[in-house]
This record gives C-alpha cells, structure tokens and sequence, in this order.
C-alpha cells in the first residue's frame, strides 16, 4: 500500500499537493471573506490562455501562465482606480476573451497537444521536478507575504472603507492581495486544472467559515480542509485511476456540504424567526 | 445660550480649529457634493451635522478623512492639507461609518473588531503588544461591552454592534471621532443610550464630535452647535440660532413645522417624499 511513495512522481505529487491545498486554503479565506470570487474566476482563464500561447509559440508555459494571470488583476485594478470600469464588468470581458483566445491558440497548433489539456482538466501526477521547484518558491513568498500583512488583510476583508479612514494602507494592500490570488491560481493550475482552480481556492474556505468563530479557527479549518483534500485526493486518483483535479475538487465539496449540514451558524439561525429583521 | 454647551465641555473661546474649510467645494464625477463651505471646526467641540437625504453630509466626513478632496478651495485638518494627510493623521481621525449591512456569519469577536482601531497605530510588520491590549480593553469598558469581549460580533444586535465599532474607534486614541448616522435602524430607547454614552465620551476623552444624523430633534439638546447642509452651508451655530423658521425653511423648504417639546425647539418635517 505504502509502495506509492517511492516513486519520485508520488512524493512530488504529494509535496506539491501539500503545498498547494496550503497556499489555496490560506488565500482562500480572504477571497471568501472579502467576496472576491469574481477575481479567480477570471484569472484561472487567463492563465490557461497564457498556457496555450506558450505552447504554440514554444515559450515556458508557467512563465506565460504568470504573466497572463497577473495582468488581469492590473488591468483590473486599473480600470477600477481610474473609476472607468466596475471590477465585475471588466472581469466578466476578461474572463470570456481570454478563453476564446486560449481556444484560438489551441486551433492554431498544427498537432494535438494532450499536455495544454493537462493544464485544462489538472494532473498532479505529471508534476515535474522543475514544476515542483516554482510551486515551493511561489507558494512560499505568497505564504510569506500573507503572514506579513496579515492584520491588515484582515481588516480590509472587514471593512475596506473603514480600515482606509483609520491609516491602512488599503488600497494597495487590496492590490497586493489580488495579485496573491492571482499567483496561486497559476501555480496551481498544472495540478489542477484552470477549469477546477477556482473551486480549491473558494471551497475549503468556505467550509471553514461554516464552523468557524473567528480568524484564527477559520484559517486552521481551511488549511485542514484543503490539505486533507488534496492528499485524500492524490491516493484515490493513484489507487483508482482517477482525474486528480476533479477528485480533490470533490472531496471538498463533500466536506463542505458535511460542514453546511452540521454549521452551529445554521442551527442557530433556524429557530429563531424572530430575530430575522424584516424585507 | 447656556443651556446649549455641554457641562464638561471647555470654553470654546480658548480653543483652537482643528478643521479649517475655506471655499472648499467636493465633487463626484461631475455631480457637485458640497459647494463653497468655509467654517472652521473648534478643538472640543460637539457639533451636530443635519440636513435633508444626499445634502452632502457623508461626503462633509469623508473630507476631513481624507478619503475625498476639494476641486477648489481648501480643508484644513490638524494645520495640514488634506491631500496631504497621511496613514498617521489618520489615525487620530475615529469614524463610524453609516452602517451597512455586516455579513451576522462573518468569523471575527467583538475583541477582534475593537482590536482593529489599533492596526493604523501599530504599523505594517508588527504585532498588537499589551499597551495595544489594554488600549482595547479600555475602549471596551468605556462603551460598556468589555464583558461581550469574546462574544461573536454578528450575533449582536444593532446597538451592541454600533457601542462595538464606537470602541474600535476609540481605541484609535483619537483627537476627532465621526459618526455617520449611527442611530438609524435602532429603537429609540437603545438610540437615547448611544447619545448619551457618545455625550460622556465627548466629555471624558475630549474628543471633538461631528455627529451626523437627519433627525434633528434627537441630536440638538446634546450639540454644542449644530451644522445645517444642503450641498452649501446655511448656518452654523448654536441650536437655538439654526432652529428657527426661517433658517430651516432654507433648507427643508415650508414642509417645516416649529414646535416646542420641554421647552426646546422641536422640528417636524412634512416629508412627502417618504411616505410608506
């Protein structure tokens, strides 16, 4: 049973798995706290764009998968501060052009290429040496960062307006903390897959909030939640043959649903009627 | 007069304005806000900010925050320009924002969120040591919600929500503390409280107050001058001086009825627009 580990492929897995499930759980917590789902949607696709570019044109696909992420949430971010363009809108555009690009790229390849469709749909197992390098150092300036600005972070999922009236930095720390976002979407995105990313990042965290009381149990909920998932999810897909992606993906939905069912924050909530205030 | 300055407030004579506005107009893409204001703000003073919906209020605070500056003249706050204020002007600038809807399954404790007014203070890099600690405990007791401390701040109700954020405010050691509207959506008894307890902060901590609310009777017999706006200014001054006829009528129009409740002036506006 235990044989797995001794393939290098396995313990990659495994380490990037960890690594991974990490930095989405942590990250993930702010996305849902500060309601910026909308964010990693777009950017997923956009990387996945950047993806198909780098292989038809034969340039790094992580690099490219970097670049394409990133500039979202800049132009983004600068539509937004310009007051030219609510986030939403510009993201929705961004999100439907970058894949129709990624599909227009993919059309241009001469020769069907299975690993561009690695990226789409995610396989762990096919994580490389070099692959495992950039996670390792990615995830860890992003966990890094997180730590550093943790209570200002905390403050602006809070209350944006209000940690900017009393002397934070808000507005390019909310920058700051895209760009995070955006970061671990790409570096997750080959174990993955850019159609799944999204869900590791907003699922894990959302479980957490179900039974969490404040920032602290939140965060450790989460990093449980994603961890296991991640793990549980790279021995199922090896012992059965499964899509990694999807079967990580899965597992945390299933422990979200366990932690709807059985949230304190829903149980209270149900008896009393009273205290809901009028529409 | 007398009955119109607070029993701890310092003799306004002596003080010095914190806030300056000297021809400041404000404006949102395109859409002017506030127009022409030139008043000065004196250090202690508990002033009253009324007038009718979207009559620039909110934007008046946001001003002095720095979050909003002047297309032309000038605002003054603490001898600096308000473009220039900084992270640490900032932070002896408390606010209470108009409340808005708080998520009640939001994960943070009432402890947490008072915590939060020391983050400005304490800088980028660093953790709340326990001078910041005590700072929050005080502010808790000072509202009277040290015992919730551990408490989950959206199981609260609106008025232990608002004496919450009113600590976090505080624990900000502010010199200036601005309230929004805090008195909407609460019943009138737990409104009563909230004045009251703002009235002996104001007192105990001298704070300079700008209260900005819309129902004027519940505010004036607390103020030490009240603030008339309408995107310009149409007066400033004690109660008794803008509570009349003919200066309200500027604003409200001849939807105004004077009264006299407990021998204080008492406005009743005939607002048809908000029937239902």
């Amino acid at each position: 049973m235990f044989e797995m580990f001794t393939y290098g492929f396995m313990q990659r897995a495994f380490l990037a798995s960890f690594l991974i499930g990490l930095a989405c759980s942590v990250i993930g917590v702010f996305v849902v706290l500060k309601g910026l789902s909308f964010i990693g949607a777009g950017t997923s696709h956009a990387a996945f764009a950047g993806v198909a570019l780098a292989f038809l044109i034969g340039a790094p696909p992580l690099l490219m998968a970097i670049l394409f992420g990133l500039s979202t949430v800049w132009v983004t971010g600068f539509l937004q501060r310009k007051g030219k363009m609510k986030p939403d809108v510009s993201i929705g555009i961004f999100y439907t052009v970058t894949m129709a690009l990624a599909i227009l790229f993919i059309g241009l390849m001469k020769v069907y290429n299975p690993e561009v469709y690695g990226y789409l749909f995610g396989s762990i197992l096919s994580v490389t040496s070099f692959d495992l390098k950039v996670i390792l150092l990615l995830s860890l300036a992003i966990l890094a960062t997180i730590f550093l600005f943790f209570k200002e972070f905390h403050f602006i999922s809070f209350d944006q307006e209000m940690a900017e009236a009393s002397g934070i930095p808000a507005r390019n720390l909310s920058f700051l903390l895209l760009n995070l976002i955006s970061l671990t979407i790409v570096i997750s995105l080959k174990a993955v897959g850019a159609i799944l990313v999204f869900a590791l990042l907003l699922i894990p965290a959302a479980a957490a909030e179900q039974w969490a009381t404040n920032m602290r149990s939140m965060l450790i909920y989460s990093v449980l939640i994603g961890v296991f998932s991640s793990w549980t999810g790279v021995m199922l897909s090896y012992w059965f043959d499964l899509p990694s992606g999807s079967t990580i993906v899965l597992l945390a939905a299933f422990i979200f649903f366990l932690a709807v069912l059985t949230s304190p924050k829903r149980r209270r909530a149900k008896p009393g009627p009273k205290e809901t205030p009028a529409l | 007069m007398a009955h119109s300055h607070g029993k701890g407030t310092p003799s306004l004579e002596a003080a010095k304005p914190i806030v300056r506005f000297s021809h400041a107009t404000f404006a949102y893409s395109n859409r002017i806000a506030l127009e022409d204001i030139t008043l000065d703000l004196m250090e202690g003073e508990f002033v009253g900010i009324i007038g009718p919906n979207a009559s620039g209020k909110t934007t008046f605070l946001k001003g002095i925050l720095g979050l909003l500056f002047p297309i032309q003249g000038t605002l003054q706050i603490f001898d600096c320009a308000c473009e220039a204020l900084r992270c640490h002007h900032r932070a002896r600038i408390g606010y209470l924002p108009q409340k808005e809807m708080i998520d009640p399954h939001y994960p943070i404790t009432v402890w947490e969120v008072a915590m939060m007014g020391r983050y400005g203070a304490i800088g980028l890099f660093r953790r709340p040591d326990k001078a910041d600690r005590e700072i929050v405990l005080e502010s808790l007791q000072a509202v009277g919600m040290d015992t919730l401390k551990d408490s989950s701040f959206g199981n609260l109700s609106g008025g232990q929500q608002q004496r919450v954020l009113i600590a976090r405010a505080l624990a900000q050691r502010p010199e200036i503390l601005l309230l929004d509207e805090p008195t909407t959506g609460i019943d009138a008894t737990t409104q009563h409280h909230l004045i009251e307890l703002v009235q002996r902060l104001h007192r105990d901590y001298h704070l300079t107050i700008l209260f900005v609310t819309h129902d004027i009777n519940i505010i004036s017999p607390f103020v030490d001058s009240l603030l008339l706006l309408k995107t310009k200014l149409y007066g400033k001054g004690p109660p008794h001086e803008i509570l009349t006829q003919e200066t309200l009528s500027h604003v409200y129009g001849k939807e105004i009825i004077l009264a006299e409740r407990d021998k204080r002036p008492y406005v009743i506006i005939n607002d048809t627009h908000h029937v239902g």
